[in-house]
């Protein structure tokens, strides 16, 4: 063997310099982390992060103007600068994609190098930052001259790194507050996790709060424990009219079922009052025992749940349903003295006055008569710049989709 | 009712499936058997989606599903295109192996799907993924097979290419798995990407195959390296897909429907 290698840190800087780099990087990082924890309450906003960004946009073209014959430029807009930051990224998300990451109130190595809230710490953002000068670097060297081959390329990392610096930057401009809506008022204040209230450009009117629920499920319950019983799968069937199913060794017949009910003496009616719960009557044989049967129901804020006794292990009950949709209908003021009607769901926001309304909760307890609505409002300035990089990734994943190997293939000419 | 079509369908594919690598030289009749195949999940996969009311996308059972049907369209149309009748014979034994974990496991076919679920993302998103994942296996095959070549001193560099497009055509479904995920997140909560464990392992996933197609870029020769790189990858690939669940991270994760009651 002999093979010549080259000595470290002798230009042209390949694989080995760039891996040490990266890594050094994290290990300043984490040396930082140790010795002055970052707070990761604070964040960078407007306009100190327009102001930053531009500084850091005005050095990097100063670099490339002055320095682009540089060794160093070429190192940087190189594939094994890439490759390295790359991988030491990929390390710390590793450790990211073990570790639970939550906050800890305990004193110990995890949380002294904050190896639990990873994403608020220096490693991350010096690797982060480096792999944004990579790549800035990468787009530069490739655009500039441009050529008409290369649009693919630069489309997807332009993509990318504008997608990366949007999201970044505009972290510190994005304000993510909630409202609580009660029927029939009008609410403008909203609050943050920290409970600080903020008055908004927008109040908000809740007409009607509807939850749409599926059926409720029957189930078997241990009764000295109440622990659901499962020796077998499913466990849980959805109760439907004149449904006769198996649920373990209990054959189950629906009687009657009554969405919304009321019980009054030794048997439930359709009710249509405040609270009224569904309530089934079922039949239950087994191989051996006569049928029995009985009245269930899952009850309500302010009606009991009744369950039937199937024998001294186990009971027969109805699962409380589940939502199937939960929506608000709500008249929505701006200062300009417009108003308008929408409708709030989840997965269908709604945009006012550059804010983002989100259907969020109600009050589970009071289930489908909950009169509190929970909304989530969004202000997202930064957002269209980050959908443009989105957008530029989605045409350069097209691109290279069409293209698939050529791209080797010519680079091996 | 559902599962006993499941048998039904999954015997039709099982047995023209098996049958077809029986006639490996009758090109139109196996080709045929193969389609059958196809087919009959498909067929199968319609009549859940109707009869479920919402597309079969919740459980890990019916994700299987769509993996079957998906990874035999992408084996035979990798055959047409490349004429590797292994690969075809790959795709349709991992077609297999989803369908028997399904037979073994089955899976409460409950109505129920959450609210958050309900969007419009929420097909185009899985099923790029699942045909991302697709390719991502099949490189991997190309991959442990180039492997095996290197060591009898057989290697071509043809293998090379089909490696390359398979993990193009991959990485593009997987980048559109993240970004229409990012997308919905942004639609449903209001922000892009939270770190969620499923979406961590997603991320690391995409950074593997991003270091194979850099690392190919630069030196297209140096293959062994690279291939090494693109088996390595998927092994992050499969902790991203089955292994999330058992980490000590993904207790908070939004991404573990299947654990709910």
């Amino acid at each position: 063997m002999s093979k010549t290698t080259k000595p470290l840190w002798q230009n042209p800087w390949g694989y080995a310099e760039s891996f040490l780099i990266a890594f050094g990087l994290l290990l300043i990082g984490f040396l930082l982390e140790f010795t002055i924890q970052s707070n990761s309450g604070t964040s960078i906003r407007y306009p100190m992060n327009l102001i930053l960004g531009g500084v850091f946009l005005t050095l990097l073209l100063v670099f490339y103007g002055l320095l682009k014959k540089s060794k160093l430029y070429l190192f940087l807009s190189g594939i094994p600068a890439s490759i390295g930051a790359i991988s030491m990224l990929t390390l710390l998300v590793i450790i990211m994609g073990v570790t639970p990451q939550v906050p800890m109130q305990d004193k110990n190595l995890i949380t002294k190098l904050s190896l639990n809230q990873l994403t608020t710490s220096w490693p991350f953002l010096f690797i982060n930052f480096y792999l944004l000068v990579i790549l800035a670097f990468v787009i530069i060297r490739k655009s500039f001259p441009f050529k008409w081959k290369n649009w693919g390329f630069v489309c997807s990392h332009l993509g990318l790194w504008i997608t990366i610096f949007a999201a970044g930057l505009g972290s510190g401009d994005l304000m993510r507050l909630k409202m609580d809506l009660h029927e029939n008022k009008t609410e403008w204040k909203a609050y943050d996790d920290k409970g600080n209230y903020y008055e908004l450009p927008l109040a908000i009117k809740l007409n009607d709060f509807i939850v749409d629920e599926f059926n409720p499920k029957l189930a078997v319950v241990e009764n000295e424990t109440g622990k659901l019983y499962e020796p077998s799968k499913p466990s849980m069937i959805m109760i439907e009219k004149d449904l006769t199913a198996q649920l373990h060794n209990w054959s189950v017949t629906i009687g009657e079922f009554l969405p919304l009910s009321g019980r009054a003496g030794d048997k439930y009616h359709p009710l249509h009052d405040f609270g009224a719960a569904p309530a089934a009557k079922v039949s239950v044989s087994t191989n051996s025992a006569e049928a029995l049967t009985g009245w269930i129901s899952c009850g309500s804020f302010n009606r009991p749940h009744e369950s039937l006794k199937l024998n001294d292990n186990y009971s027969l009950l109805m699962t409380v349903p589940e939502p199937k949709k939960f929506s608000s209908e709500v008249t929505i003021y701006t200062p300009d003295g417009k108003k308008e009607d929408k409708v709030l769901e989840v997965n269908k926001p709604q945009s006012v006055n550059g804010w983002k309304i989100y259907q969020l909760s109600y009050d589970e307890k009071m289930g489908k008569y909950s009169s509190l609505s929970v909304v989530e409002v969004v202000k997202d300035p930064w957002q269209i710049y980050v959908y443009i990089g989105i957008f530029m990734m989605m045409i350069g994943a097209i691109y290279m989709f069409w293209r698939g190997n050529k791209v080797t293939i010519n680079s091996e000419q | 009712m559902i599962w006993n079509y499941f048998l039904m369908a999954a015997g039709v594919s099982s047995a023209s499936w098996i049958l077809s690598a029986f006639i490996p030289k009758k090109d139109i009749i196996r080709n045929l058997l193969v389609l059958i195949g196809i087919l009959s999940m498909a067929v199968y996969i319609g009549f859940l989606w109707t009869s479920l009311e919402r597309p079969p996308l919740r459980t890990l059972g019916e994700t299987r599903l769509w993996y079957s049907l998906f990874i035999s369209i992408i084996g035979l149309i990798t055959y047409f295109r490349w004429r590797y009748l292994w690969m075809l014979y790959y795709c349709l034994f991992m077609s297999l192996l989803f369908l028997f974990i399904n037979y073994l496991h089955p899976e409460n076919f409950s109505k129920t799907l959450m609210p958050a679920l309900q969007s419009p993302w929420f097909v185009p998103h899985v099923v790029v993924y699942i045909i991302s994942y697709a390719f991502l296996a099949a490189s991997t095959l190309v991959a442990v097979y180039g492997l095996y070549q290197v060591k009898r001193e057989k290697f071509e560099a043809k293998y090379m290419q089909v490696a390359d497009n398979l993990v193009y055509l991959g990485f593009a479904f997987l980048t559109f798995g993240l970004l229409f995920g990012a997308l919905w997140a942004k639609e449903a909560w209001g922000h892009y990407w939270t770190w969620d464990p499923k979406e961590t392992w997603a991320f690391i996933t995409w950074m593997g195959y991003l270091v194979y197609i850099h690392r190919r870029y630069q030196k297209p020769g140096k293959y062994v390296s690279a291939l090494w790189i693109l088996a390595l990858a998927f092994v992050i690939l499969l902790v991203c897909w089955f292994g999330v669940n058992y980490l000590p991270s993904a207790q908070f994760s939004v991404h573990t429907y299947s654990m709910q009651p």
